[in-house]
């Protein structure tokens, strides 16, 4: 028994975190699950009728900001900036064009298409709000149906980077329906964190003040619960991953006590869920200091890519059925030494 | 599947990495393992060794995830191939293998798979211990997959 605990303590040792998707991906996933994820949020703020005059309203090249602008404006400009990363990952750049012609059963070639159709829509919708605000602010069926669509497109693509690492069913850390749904609360909150802060930068440059405390303390109450909610799957997750089999077991060992454990209890736990909930429960009690926000934010957004870096380096594959059949007769030599 | 397919019987396999070798060389020409098609899976220290390359699965899940259709079905050969032309080197084949079959080759940027050497496996004609077989799909010995299953049932009942 002894020989087998040792045996298996030193396997547990041996295992590396997967080195074939590395950075790119997480900031490529990261981006465009926070783009997805503001603009999601800026999209609700309107639809709720959030939208506010501020005193003095904030010109970029001549033409005039709204508040409600500067959250959807960072929603497709985060997923095209994130866009790249993933062309910077392929062996051959030039080619990345090519990366669609298979949407059919390949979800890297659907994310392709996903993620350039929500680009497209959030700018029409951008330039649309912008330049004829009469279009946008007269509520007419069709333009709230394109809307409508937009957003679709928008939350398809929070959930899509989840449901990319998904797709690969012989990984257990990623072949999980909890994973799209992790991703997608994150998206959300780091969305709805991006909103906040460019709500604050905006009323900084307009210097609208005070009429953007109530909008910001309405995200904030919103962003509180998703961190719960958020933590909450982020938990039930590893821990359905860890009843997955070995290698679910291995790639949560990884995570929480191996090679990323630094991620794993720094970067994902510390920045992305405990000082966030410290600060934002400081700042209730001392509203005057928007540091305490700006801060919360940065941490947390810090903590939305570490959760992705986390999860795509402890993807395990499964072993094969010819690799399980040879670990077992190892095990077997090694009762047979021990008798 | 039809046509005809590589066969590894880990039991003869004696870790010389021969195969290794020979791969490499008939395929980048130069000795270099890491550019090898075929792998072996290796515990030292019991001895144990395993070859491993791509088993042409008769649905290809490296085919299914490539975003290019650049690893597809040879319908001529009914075998899985790589088309370096159409590669990108997104490496989510390799991310999909459950053989970890697919490799990526630094040098050319692509995912890389064995090709059979065009009919002729190398690692077939230098390995002196007969570790790895080419045969035909339907004659590969299902009394002795039966065994093997067997065998291993009993093992896993015999280590609870």
């Amino acid at each position: 028994m002894e020989i087998e605990e040792t045996s298996q303590e030193k396997a547990l040792k041996l295992i590396r975190p997967q080195r074939e998707w590395r950075w790119e991906i997480a900031v490529y996933l990261y981006l465009a699950g926070m783009g997805a994820g503001a603009y999601v949020m800026g999209s609700f703020l309107i639809w709720l009728g959030y939208s506010l005059t501020p005193s003095r309203s904030l010109v970029l090249f001549g033409v005039p900001l709204t508040l409600t602008h500067a959250a959807l404006l960072w929603g497709p400009i985060l997923v095209a900036i994130g866009a790249p990363f993933l062309i910077l990952d392929l062996g051959k750049k030039h080619k990345f064009f090519t990366a669609c012609l298979n949407p059919r059963t390949s979800w890297v070639a659907r994310g392709f298409i996903i993620l350039s159709a929500f680009i497209v829509l959030g700018l029409v919708v951008l330039a649309v709000s912008v330049l004829s605000p009469e279009t946008s602010g007269s509520r007419s069926v069709l333009w709230f149906i394109f809307e409508i669509i937009s957003v679709m497109f928008a939350v398809a693509t929070a959930i899509y980077t989840g449901v990319l690492l998904k797709s690969m069913r012989y990984t257990p850390i990623w072949n999980t329906p909890f994973l799209p749904t992790l991703f997608l609360a994150s998206a959300l909150s780091t969305g709805s964190m991006v909103v906040v802060l460019s709500v604050m930068s905006y009323g900084l440059f307009a210097s609208s003040g005070d009429s953007l405390l109530p909008l910001i303390h309405g995200v904030i109450r919103a962003e509180q619960i998703l961190i719960l909610i958020e933590g909450f799957i982020l938990a039930v997750y590893l821990w359905a991953v860890y009843r997955k089999g070995n290698q679910g077991k291995s790639s949560v060992h990884l995570l929480l006590f191996g090679d990323l454990k630094w991620l794993f209890w720094g970067g994902i736990v510390a920045l992305g869920f405990f000082f966030p909930v410290i600060l934002e429960v400081l700042y209730s009690r001392l509203p005057g200091y928007p540091m305490l926000l700006v801060l919360t934010g940065l941490f947390l957004l810090c903590g939305g890519f570490f959760l992705r870096s986390g999860v795509i380096a402890a993807g395990i594959k499964e072993q094969f059925p010819m690799h399980r059949f040879v670990e077992a007769k190892m095990s077997l030599a090694f009762s047979q030494e021990k008798r | 599947m039809h046509g005809k397919l590589i066969v590894i019987d880990h039991e003869k396999c004696t870790g010389c990495r021969q195969c290794e070798m020979v791969c490499s060389v008939f395929h980048t020409g130069a000795s270099n393992p890491s550019r090898s098609r075929i792998k072996i899976v290796k515990w030292e220290h019991v001895g144990c060794y395993l070859p491993m390359t791509c088993q042409s699965c008769e649905k290809p899940f490296c085919a299914e995830v490539c975003p290019t259709k650049a690893c597809h079905i040879d319908e001529e050969n009914q075998r899985v191939t790589i088309d370096k032309d159409k590669c990108i080197g997104c490496k989510t084949c390799i991310i999909a293998c459950p053989f970890g079959a697919p490799l990526y080759d630094k040098t050319e940027k692509v995912s890389i798979k064995c090709d059979y050497c065009d009919g002729n496996p190398q690692c077939v004609v230098f390995c002196t211990v007969k570790a790895v077989d080419y045969i035909e799909a339907d004659r590969i010995n299902l009394a002795k997959k039966r065994e093997v299953s067997l065998k291993l049932a009993d093992m896993l009942k015999h280590a609870r």
